[in-house]
Order: C-alpha cells, then sequence, then structure tokens
C-alpha cells in the first residue's frame, strides 16, 4: 500500500492574485522506500508534503493513504489520520521549550497505540546521554534530532521531512539523513524527504523533481548511494 | 499527559504574572468571603436574637402612670403583647460617661446574659458586653455607681439596643461615654433620680398597632411612640446590612474582573509564544481537545490555588471583621454556627467557573486554527494598520515615537487593561478621600455652622415660661412628608421631625451650602435638612404636605431652601406655625436651645450636650478614618500588582525588539522609555476619568443609603485630596515601572539572535 495522488491542484488565494501551488500533481509514493521531493524554492514542495500529511487541503483531485480517502476525511478524522499514521519533521524543530528531550519525545510517544522503546529511540538519534537537557541547552542538529526522535518514536508508517537538513551543515545534516535510512531500513517506514539540496536524491529509491507547482520528472535510483556519500550542496 | 510538566515549569519560570494573578484571584475572594461571612454571622445573629428574644415591635412612653389592669385591657382589645420596662440615666465615673440601666422583662426585649447570671438580689448589675471591656470591667467585679457598690453577675444583650445610641437621633455610639446595663427594679429606683417607664409592645399587626395608637393618644398623654421600623438602634444593624451588600459584591467582581482579564493576556500571550509548538503538536496528532485542556490547566491551576488561599483567608480574617462588627452592634452569638456556608461555595464556585469560561472561550479560537496556520510565523501585515497608525501626523515623527505609536496601536487590550487598573485604583482612593473629607464635613456644618447652641433641654410638658437670654425655644414633634407637589411621597423609614424655631433665633443658623441664611424664608414655607431633601428627590420651590404624628393633621407648605444640615430628617418651620399645626396653645414650646447647661429638673425628659455628640462622633469616626487608609492602602497594592503584571507583560511579548535594541547599543533606560512610559498618558487619563467617577459614585452610595442611615455627606474634593491621589497613583506606577525595569535588564542579547533562527 502506498500513498497515491491523482491529479491534485492546490490554488492560494492571497489578495487578488492566485498563487497555483500545486498543479495537477500526480504520483505515487510507493510503501517502505525513501522518496526525495527536490525543486527550486517556491517550487510548491512544501504544499505537496502538507497536503499528504493531511494539514493542507488540496482543492480538486484524489489523495489515497494507505487506502485512507483524504478527500473525503473531516479535520477530526485528519487529526486521527495524523496521529495514527504519520510523524512530522519540520525544518524548525518546534521542541517545547519547558520541557527536556526525554519529555519532549514523550509527547510524540503518548500519541501511538505501540510506540517504540524511549531509551532504544533517543539512543538511535544518539541523544541519551542529553535526555535530561532542554532544547535551549541544545546546537541546532541535536535539537532537530530529537525533533526527528519525537516523530520517530510513535513508530509511523510515514515520516514527512520538511528540509530536516536545512539549518544544518554538512556533517551533521549526514548524520540525520543516515538516521532517517536507518530507520527506513530498521522499521519500514516510508520516509519523505524535502529539499532543495539536489544531492539528497541520491540517497532515495525515488526522486521527485517539481517546478512552479508541477511535477516535472520522476524516477527510480537503480542504486541509492549512502547518505554519508552524497554530494553536499 | 507529559504535557502537565511544562506547566508547572512555566509556573516557575513566570514565577511574577502567575505569583501576581493568584494574588489578585485570592484578594478578590478574600474580600468577598470575609465581608459576606461577617455579614451574614451579623444577619444571622440579629435574625435569631429579634426572634428568640422577642424584640419589641413599638414602645411608648405616657406622661401618666398606666395600671396593670389597664395593660391587660389593651392586650386582650387589641390582641398584642405589653410589658412595662424601667429605666434610669445613672453618670458613671463622673466624666461625662452615661450608664442607662434597666429592668427585667420576661415577655418583650428579654435580656440575654452572655457570661455569667442576670442580676436577682439588690446591688447586683449586668453590663453590655462593649460598655465592660471599654471600662475594663469583668464579671465578679465590683463598680462604683454613684457612691453606691454594685456587683457585675454578667454580661449582658438587650434586643431593642443592638446599636447602642444614648438618643435615638445620634448617629455612632461610643462605649467610652454611654453604655446600657441591667439591674432589679429596686436597686435602679434607689441609685437613679429619675426613672422613665417604656410600655413595650410587640406581637401587633400593623393595623392593630395604629388602632392602639390612637386608642392610647385619645385618653393619655403621649410622650412617645417609636415603632420598630424608625428605631436606629433597632434598624441600623439592617440598613448596615443591607447597604453593605453592594460593595460586598461590587468591590470584589472588579478585582476578579481585573484578574480574569489578565489571565486571559496571560493565556493568550503563552499560545501565540507556542504557536510553533502547538502547530507541531497538531500536525502529529494532537486533538483539539486534548490541547484545551492542557491549555485549560493553567487557568484550573490559577483558579483553584487562588481560590482555595481567598477562602481560607477570607474564613480567617470574617473573624475580626466580625469582632468589629460585634463592637458596633451588640448581638449575641446564640447558635454556634453563625455563618453562612453559602457564602465559602460562592466563593469557591463562582470564580472559578468565570475563570474557566472566559479561558475556555479565549483560547478556543487558536487552538482551533489549521496547524499550518499555527505553523507560519504570525502574519502581522495581514491585520490592517489601526485607524491610529493610519493617522497622518503618526508617520512622520521620528522613529521612536512612530515605534511607540505603533506599540500602543498593536496592544490595545494592554491599554485598555491599564486604563481599567489606574481607575479601579484611583475611584478607591478618590473614595477614600472624599469619605474622609465628608467626615469633616458632616461635624463642621452641621454642629459649627448651623447648630450653634450647646445644650438642648427636651421637657415632657409644654413649657411657657419665658426663656432668658442664651437660650431660644422650639417646638418639635414627629411629622411626615406625605405629599410632594401633590403626588404621594415616598416612605421614609426612619422617623422624621419637624422643628419650630424662632426665625430670629441666634442657637441654630440655617444656611444653604453657599452660606446664605435661610431664616427669612421661613414665612414663606418650610427648610429641609440635606438628607432629607435627597432621600426624597425634594429641591426648593417643590410644595410638600406633612401630616404630624401627634394629631394626624396636615398641612401644604412650600420648601424655601435645603439647609446644610447633613444629619437627620428634619423639618423647620416658624414656631407658630408648627404650634398651630399641631393643635397647641399659642406661645408654647417643647424644648429649648441653651448655652450654658439646664438645670436637669423634673419636667426635662432629656438634655443634649452638643459637645459629646461632637465628641462621640470624632471618637468614633476615627475608625472611619482609619479605613481610609485602608482603603488607600489597598488601592495601592492592586495598582501595583496590576501595572507591574502588565508592563512585565509587555517587556516579554517585547523582549526580541528589546534585545535587538540593546544589540544596536540603547540603554536599558532608554528601552523602558521607548516601550514602558507609553503608558504614562494612560495612566493619567485613567486618573482623570477617575475623579469625577469617583465623586459620582460616592454621591450615588450616599444617596442609596441616605434613606437607612439619615446622614448624607457633603461631597466636595479639595485640590489637596486630589493631588495626593495622582501622587500616590503615579507612585503605583513608578514601582511598577522600576519592578519591570529589572525584567528588562534580564532580557538577554542572545534572544535576538536566538529569535532569528525561527
Ligand atoms: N498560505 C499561502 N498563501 C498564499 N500563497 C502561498 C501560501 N503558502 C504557499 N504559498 C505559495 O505557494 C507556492 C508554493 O509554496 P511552497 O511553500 O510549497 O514552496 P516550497 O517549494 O516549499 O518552497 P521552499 O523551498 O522555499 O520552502 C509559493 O509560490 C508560495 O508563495
Ligand atoms: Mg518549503
Amino acid at each position: 500500500m502506498s500513498i497515491v495522488l491523482w491529479n491534485v491542484n492546490r490554488i492560494y488565494q492571497s489578495g487578488e492574485v492566485n498563487v497555483h501551488a500545486l498543479k495537477n500533481a500526480s504520483i505515487e509514493i510507493p510503501d517502505k522506500q525513501i522518496v526525495a521531493i527536490l525543486g527550486p524554492s517556491g517550487s510548491g514542495k512544501s504544499t505537496l508534503l502538507n497536503v499528504i500529511g493531511g494539514i493542507d487541503r488540496h482543492d480538486e483531485g484524489e489523495i489515497t493513504v494507505h487506502d485512507h480517502d483524504l478527500t473525503k476525511m473531516k479535520d477530526k478524522e485528519l487529526t486521527e489520520y495524523r496521529r495514527n499514521t504519520l510523524g512530522f519533521i519540520f525544518q524548525q524543530y518546534n521542541l517545547m521549550p519547558t520541557l527536556t528531550v526525554e519529555e519532549n519525545v514523550e509527547v510524540g510517544k503518548e500519541l501511538s497505540q505501540n510506540p517504540l522503546n524511549m531509551k532504544d529511540t533517543l539512543e538511535k538519534v544518539g541523544m541519551w546521554d542529553k535526555k535530561d537537557k532542554f532544547p535551549y541547552q541544545l546546537s541546532g542538529g541535536e535539537q532537530q534530532r530529537v525533533a526527528i526522535a519525537r516523530a520517530l518514536i510513535k513508530n509511523p508508517r510515514v515520516l514527512l521531512c520538511d528540509e530536516p537538513t536545512g539549518a544544518l551543515d554538512e556533517e551533521t545534516g549526514k548524520k540525520i539523513l543516515s538516521l532517517l535510512k536507518y530507520v527506513n531500513e530498521t522499521y519500514g517506514t516510508t520516509v519523505c524527504i524535502i529539499t532543495h539540496n539536489n544531492g539528497i536524491g541520491e540517497m532515495a529509491h525515488k526522486v521527485v523533481r517539481m517546478k512552479s507547482g508541477e511535477i516535472i520528472e520522476h524516477y527510480y535510483n537503480e542504486e541509492p548511494v549512502d547518505p554519508e556519500k552524497v554530494k553536499w550542496v | 499527559m507529559i504535557l502537565r510538566k511544562s506547566i508547572l515549569r512555566q509556573f516557575k519560570e513566570k514565577k511574577f504574572q502567575y505569583f501576581g494573578v493568584i494574588i489578585l484571584l485570592l484578594l478578590s475572594i478574600m474580600l468577598y468571603v470575609s465581608m459576606s461571612m461577617g455579614i451574614s454571622t451579623l444577619d444571622n445573629r440579629n435574625d435569631q436574637f429579634k426572634e428568640e428574644y422577642m424584640q419589641e415591635d413599638f414602645h411608648m412612653i405616657l406622661a401618666n402612670e398606666v395600671s396593670s389592669d389597664q395593660l391587660e385591657e389593651w392586650e386582650k382589645n387589641y390582641n398584642l403583647s405589653l410589658e412595662e420596662r424601667l429605666y434610669g440615666d445613672i453618670p458613671y465615673n463622673g466624666n461625662g460617661t452615661t450608664l442607662r440601666l434597666f429592668s427585667n422583662t420576661n415577655k418583650i426585649n428579654i435580656p440575654y446574659a452572655s457570661e455569667g447570671k442576670l442580676p436577682e438580689e439588690a446591688d447586683e448589675i449586668a453590663l453590655s458586653p462593649v460598655f465592660a471591656k471599654a471600662h475594663h470591667i469583668t464579671v465578679g467585679d465590683e463598680i462604683d455607681v454613684k457612691g453606691r457598690t454594685l456587683k457585675v453577675t454578667g454580661l449582658v444583650y438587650l434586643p431593642d439596643y443592638i446599636y447602642v445610641l444614648e438618643r435615638e437621633s445620634d448617629l455612632l455610639s461610643d462605649p467610652n461615654t454611654f453604655g446600657i446595663g441591667m439591674t432589679t427594679e429596686h436597686t435602679l429606683q434607689s441609685i437613679a433620680d429619675k426613672t422613665v417607664t417604656q410600655i413595650l409592645g410587640n406581637e401587633a399587626s400593623e393595623e392593630e398597632r395604629n388602632a392602639f395608637k390612637s386608642a392610647v393618644t385619645e385618653n393619655y398623654s403621649l410622650l412617645k411612640w417609636m415603632n420598630q421600623e424608625e428605631n436606629p438602634r433597632i434598624q441600623f444593624v439592617e440598613s448596615e446590612i443591607e447597604s453593605s451588600e453592594t460593595m460586598i459584591t461590587t468591590l470584589p467582581l472588579f478585582i476578579l474582573a481585573l484578574s480574569v482579564f489578565m489571565v486571559l493576556m496571560i493565556m493568550k500571550r503563552r499560545l501565540e509564544m507556542q504557536r510553533k509548538e502547538i502547530g507541531t503538536m497538531k500536525a502529529l496528532g494532537y486533538r483539539n481537545s486534548e490541547l484545551t485542556k492542557h491549555y485549560m490547566m493553567y487557568a484550573t491551576i490559577i483558579g483553584l490555588v487562588g481560590s482555595i488561599l481567598g477562602v481560607t483567608a477570607g474564613a480567617a480574617l470574617s473573624i475580626p471583621i466580625t469582632d468589629l462588627y460585634s463592637n458596633y452592634f451588640n448581638l449575641p452569638s446564640i447558635s454556634y454556627f453563625d455563618w453562612d456556608p453559602r457564602v465559602l461555595v460562592i466563593g469557591f464556585f463562582v470564580p472559578n467557573i468565570i475563570l474557566l469560561i472566559m479561558t475556555y472561550f479565549v483560547i478556543k479560537k487558536p487552538l482551533q486554527q489549521s496547524p499550518l496556520d499555527l505553523l507560519r510565523p504570525k502574519d502581522t501585515s495581514k491585520g490592517k494598520k489601526s485607524l491610529l497608525e493610519r493617522l497622518p501626523i503618526i508617520n512622520k515623527g521620528s522613529f521612536i515615537s512612530r515605534f511607540r505609536i505603533r506599540l500602543l496601536a498593536r496592544s490595545k487590550a494592554r491599554a485598555v487593561y491599564i486604563l481599567l487598573g489606574v481607575m479601579f485604583s484611583s475611584i478607591l482612593l478618590i473614595f477614600g478621600a472624599t469619605m474622609y473629607k465628608g467626615m469633616d464635613g458632616i461635624v463642621d456644618s452641621t454642629y459649627k455652622d448651623i447648630m450653634t447652641y450647646n445644650y438642648a433641654a427636651h421637657f415632657k410638658t409644654l413649657q411657657q415660661e419665658e426663656t432668658t437670654k442664651g437660650e431660644s425655644p422650639f417646638t418639635v414633634a414627629e411629622a411626615d412628608i406625605i405629599e410632594i407637589n401633590g403626588e404621594k411621597a415616598k416612605e421614609i423609614e426612619q422617623q422624621s421631625m419637624i422643628y419650630g424655631i424662632e426665625p430670629d433665633t441666634e442657637h441654630i443658623q440655617l444656611q444653604t451650602e453657599d452660606g446664605k441664611l435661610l431664616h427669612s424664608t421661613l414665612k414663606n414655607g418650610v427648610v429641609l435638612s440635606e438628607p432629607f431633601a435627597s432621600a426624597l428627590g425634594l429641591s426648593k420651590g417643590d410644595t410638600i404636605t406633612l401630616e404630624n404624628a401627634y394629631n394626624n393633621k396636615t398641612i401644604e407648605k412650600e420648601v424655601t431652601g435645603i439647609a446644610k444640615v447633613y444629619i437627620g430628617f428634619s423639618i423647620y418651620s416658624e414656631r407658630s406655625e408648627v404650634n398651630e399645626f399641631l393643635g397647641y396653645p399659642k406661645g408654647v414650646y417643647t424644648a429649648k436651645w441653651t448655652e450654658d447647661k439646664p438645670d436637669n429638673s423634673e419636667d426635662v425628659l432629656f438634655i443634649e450636650n452638643k459637645q459629646d455628640i461632637i465628641e462621640n462622633f470624632e471618637s468614633t469616626s476615627s475608625l472611619t478614618r482609619y479605613s481610609v487608609f485602608g482603603i488607600a492602602g489597598f488601592a495601592f497594592l492592586i495598582g501595583v500588582i496590576v501595572l507591574t503584571l502588565i508592563t512585565n507583560l509587555i517587556v516579554e511579548e517585547n523582549s526580541p525588539s528589546i534585545s535587538l535594541f540593546k544589540v544596536m547599543g540603547y540603554k536599558d533606560q532608554e528601552i523602558s522609555r521607548l516601550m514602558i512610559n507609553v503608558y504614562t498618558p494612560i495612566v493619567l487619563l485613567g486618573f482623570l476619568l477617575s475623579v469625577p467617577i469617583g465623586i459620582l459614585s460616592i454621591e450615588q452610595l450616599m444617596n442609596s443609603i441616605v434613606e437607612q442611615t439619615g446622614f448624607a455627606m457633603p461631597v466636595q474634593l479639595s485640590w489637596l485630596m486630589i493631588l495626593i491621589s495622582l501622587m500616590i497613583i503615579l507612585f503605583t506606577y513608578y514601582v511598577s515601572l522600576f519592578l519591570s525595569r529589572r525584567k528588562l535588564k534580564n532580557v538577554s542579547l542572545q534572544e535576538a539572535l536566538n529569535k532569528q533562527q525561527d
């Protein structure tokens, strides 16, 4: 089962002008794979991801995620869908400033029926030894790892990542990418990564390219490279 | 929920904010609970005492003796209950203190012994607890009364002396100069120079009572008739209960409103600060209901802590308040629980329910935004520029002034809050200041400007003897205003009197507030006292119909002026007119004003010493004066909390700009001037608005209680008082500025850079 978009359109009305953020986007995101969505700024990547994630509404077309038809869902059902199926990672980490690392991850854990083990998860992201620190005591990369742990611990079927490395340097960024790949391999989580860093495309099973709201190209990588070896641009 | 942990940490981090609102809430609830409990205790004690100890419905004094057969006959004929009681006034201690001793009764006005027992043997005496306390007497002591040694067997309360006044026309009670007690009839007759027999009555319907009164008037010479409804010794406690009720609810409600408003602002602020986190949580699948519950916890904790502390403190504080009341009102505590448990329930639930409902509505909307909207930085340009910002002048000035105006325009709620907080404190202050001045005014104008006599002697019978120099005769009788300009007038609960005076008397100087003498107008009509005019809404030129209680004759008169007599319901007319009205022979009088102390002859009913009244007033009003300082302190406290909370919030809200300013090299002081001093004009505006509102509200208050209390207050505010109030408000403001400057100092430079990441 996978995520399928069929002729999806999203038009933002801002004042007089209409922004066609998604134009007849049709794409399949195969189950248990890593998909990279590439494209220049403003090309509609985030819009695509948000529509898939049920935090934005599309205007036309159809979206099914593991047989759920998002088109017909009410807000409450969308919440349940996100709660049970999805993990979100944003470029900004948005951790609760008044909660420690462990507690921030707990925020994600509470949502899940069959969460992963706290210690395992924090060790995976390399934050176990800092579990009692507060967000302001962490570097950006560390905060992003906590945010990943928060999404991960839910053991979601799909992990949606919007520019997860956008604020990080090459070394940290690559560590995060390795982590995402590890999650994909270990738990069979479908991972969608948005990035305008074309190099990251090399590590994905499937690459989707966007431009001005349209999907201009999509292809499978024969042999995805190890995240440590991607070209960082 | 793990999020709960974040609440406690938030409370710790923003100690001041949460502590401040909790204190506000606490003050509001404490005030309500303590005063309500005090009043409900008073009310319950009063009701119980009245009923169980058979408070009189009326009492009368006749010029001649009545046989017990006659009493029985009356009881049968008019279906009421009557009992005789003797009393006499005895000088105590030789320094002007009067002790009024009563004989025992067992049907009406039954004495209640709170300690010890009632006197049974000769030379035994029981005293009212307040008097005993004021004169350091305890049960078992022997006291010296007019050379006789009397044994104090107990402490006693009388149902018709709840508010212990020497004379019904007195305003305030003072246990230092007057008290009551009980002794045997025999002892009373042997130590009092003179005793008076009262006939007490109750259990009569109003018609029976009236019929009885007419019958008595026909056959006997009635010196005095006093209905319970007009008896200040009984009514004062009831009017106090009634008039306190508005104060009890409005003041706490105002503070409650201030604290709820503050909680709402803090919550809004919290939500704004955490919008991205909320958005992320929603994206992760948190339900609206879960997040709502989480943010409601803040209000729940504030509400619970504030109300539990407030109710507890209020209950504790009600004890001294009740004590204070029991110094004023002589009411025994007959049952163990006098207070009303409903007060606790209301004090606990009402604030919590209001707080929770309001918070729910304030947080509902932001929490219901889509996660995407929440994740985006708040779109400030989306909101149109406010009218204020679009004014052309604003966009001209310097950067600084533009910045300040924008700040004001962007946080209108805060400006309104400051305005309300300042107004609340200022109104309290002005209220207090007016009271303070008003107390002086009452004494000065009533007793110094108008009543220029020293003594008044009231006689039992009509007098004809020429008065000498230094004396002015007058006739006084009970009379009511029954019609105003041809329409039925409102009934006044208290006794109203008509005074027939000599127009050329030197012993009373009826004058208006502007100092215009009114005596010459008496030939055209009557002059009214200030409380009377204000209770009935009368002014110069109105026509009134008077009815006297003596023979129920009526007469129509024009009101020719309102005299600045601030105490009592009095009508002044010419003596000849009043004598005619009452059907008295020409030239008689019932009382006289004198300069020197008159002799206490057999004929004299009582002598009024003006100096005593003034001293009495001054000594008791000192309590009111202290409470004015209490009010000022309270106003200051509320003001500091409110202003500091708000400036704190403003600093917090603007901390990114503050740290940016700091990075740019602005000094703390300059930044403070930039952000917080913006509110100086609002503080001043709040104060200016409060002056008329404070004066109006005290006028309103005085008008609403004039009918029960029988005194009006000259409402004049001096510039000095305004200035002092303003100083206190400005001081409050600067204290809060000082406190928030410390907060400003703590805003770090890093913050600016950190925030840039978002
Ligand atoms: N709420 C909105 N209202 C109006 N226009 C919007 C809104 N959100 C996005 N857009 C517009 O839709 C288009 C696509 O935006 P989107 O955020 O999907 O781009 P993106 O590919 O994620 O860009 P970036 O790499 O900069 O994040 C842009 O032109 C953007 O201006
Ligand atoms: Mg984007």
